[in-house]
């Protein structure tokens, strides 16, 4: 008899020998923003908890999930492991916890690539989903550079020119390595870079010292993009010359 | 000619470029006036062509300040933002709507409802602790229910604005302000008195707006259109 399909949920980035198995079922991206989710995180959170983990909660509690499955490794914050404890007291869902410790990289062929920002960055989400074979060709010479975790408004991306490579726990993500500091630690030289995390992470501290290392940019973001975020964005990109 | 419009939250700076004509309204007033190239908080849909803030403030006060290096606050209504610029290049900016919120709009608010004239206040040595416009006024009519004059607590009002704004640009000895406030000299005076203000006026945002004007509108090779906002 055919196995019913399940719908499972998933944290961050489980190693993929967790991840693959379960890919014949419905799997979900939990950090993901999906469409018609109610917020009930407010009430069970504090406030100072960032959108990510808010919007994990919310999938979680909303979607009726057979199985939730967790990267609990460095690749993760404590916010996200803390998480797993109040998801465990409020569902009765099994949770599986997972420590990805991956150190073998399976390329950041995405991040690299001549594509959009945004796009790039809706690819890199969808493979973790359903990996495919993709065809892309690296960004001959990229004019910026965004590091960080994925937005939680993707309003952001659409600011930067097409072929903006993509650095950070991002890129990290690409590779299939969470926790690999030294490649989430990796900037080039010369590129006008944002870096970016969202509001009440404790990226925040690396980010805004990456920042003045490199002449970049620091910006956080809590959930919907702000004008002044915006403008602080355009204006770095007009006068390091990345728009002429 | 063209129209150049900072729309403020408030406010509304109009230029004419041909006459040169300047004028400032109330934004209320404002709903029906079509500019050229806008800028400002209101700017949506007053123009074919937006410039966001920052930028109109970095390439005003090049324009007015010709100094190969400035740092030129802006204190608004709603807002507080600055830029500093070395030769051209970027060095440092931040804008912020939320800490330092409608410190401006509140200040103009009190000035009218105590029927206060700013160019007669003495500035306060004493600061109110301005995190936004609300928490401030809390604290301010606190201050007169404790018997405090309503003008020394005002003073002090201005003098915790000025301070906030202060720490925010990172303390300069030296720096330009723009916007309203430098209207407000109660505001102009209540900063440390080691700092050096100079005040450049009104329209600094409006003087940004000029260089859009010799800037090609042609989109550029991304397909992406130039000086236009995106929201």
């Amino acid at each position: 008899m055919a196995e019913r399909e399940r719908k499972i949920g998933f944290v961050g980035c489980p190693p993929e020998e967790v991840l693959a198995p379960r890919r014949k079922h419905a799997l979900i991206d939990l950090d993901n923003l999906i469409e018609g989710v109610p917020s009930r995180s407010e009430s069970l959170l504090p406030g100072t908890t960032c959108r990510i983990i808010r919007r994990v909660l919310d999938n979680a509690l909303a979607l009726e999930l057979d199985e939730i499955v967790v990267d609990e490794g460095l690749g993760k914050c404590d916010s996200a492991r803390g998480l797993v404890e109040v998801l465990a007291g409020l569902l009765d869902v099994p949770i599986v916890r997972t420590r990805n410790d991956n150190r073998e990289g399976a390329g950041t062929p995405i991040c690299d690539s001549d594509l959009p920002l945004w796009q790039k960055m809706e690819l890199i989400l969808a493979h973790l989903v359903s990996p495919r074979p993709l065809d892309l060709k690296p960004s001959p010479r990229p004019r910026a550079a965004m590091w960080g975790v994925p937005a939680a408004d993707f309003g952001i991306y659409r600011l930067f020119p097409d072929g903006t490579i993509v650095l950070g726990w991002t890129r990290c993500l690409e590779n299939r390595t969470p926790d690999h500091w030294e490649l989430e630690m990796y900037v080039p030289e010369g590129i006008p870079t944002v870096f970016f995390a969202q509001t009440f992470c404790p990226k925040n501290a690396v980010a805004q010292h990456l920042a003045r290392k490199h002449r970049g940019l620091h910006v956080d973001v809590d959930g919907v993009l702000s004008q002044p975020v915006r403008a602080k964005i355009e204006a770095f990109l007009r006068f390091r010359k990345v728009w002429d | 000619m063209a129209l150049l419009g900072d729309f403020g939250t408030s406010w509304t700076k109009l230029l004419d470029t041909e006459s040169g004509e300047r004028r400032i309204l109330p934004t209320r007033k404002a709903r029906e006036v079509r500019a050229d190239i806008a800028t400002g908080h209101n700017a949506l849909h007053r123009a074919p062509r937006y410039v966001n803030e920052l930028i109109a403030l970095a390439q005003g006060g090049a324009r007015l300040i010709r100094s190969p290096e400035f740092l030129l606050l802006d204190v608004g209504s709603r807002d507080v933002k600055y830029v500093h610029m070395r030769r051209g290049e970027l060095v440092d900016m931040d804008w912020t709507a939320t800490c330092g919120a409608l410190t401006g709009f509140t200040l103009e608010l009190l000035g009218r409802y105590y029927e206060l004239d700013y160019a007669q206040l003495q500035p306060s040595d004493k600061a109110v602790p301005v995190t936004c416009g609300i928490l401030g006024m809390e604290q301010l009519f606190e201050l007169v229910s404790r018997g405090i004059p309503e003008a020394e607590a005002v003073a002090r009002f201005a003098r915790g604005i000025a301070l906030n704004s202060h720490r925010f640009i990172g303390q300069p000895k030296q720096f330009h302000l723009s916007g309203g406030m430098c209207d407000n000299p109660l505001f102009l005076h209540s900063f440390p008195a080691e700092v050096e203000v100079v005040p450049v006026g009104r329209f600094a945002l409006i003087e940004g707006l000029f260089e859009e004007l010799e800037r090609p509108q042609t989109p550029s090779k991304d397909g992406r259109p130039e000086g236009r906002e995106m929201r």
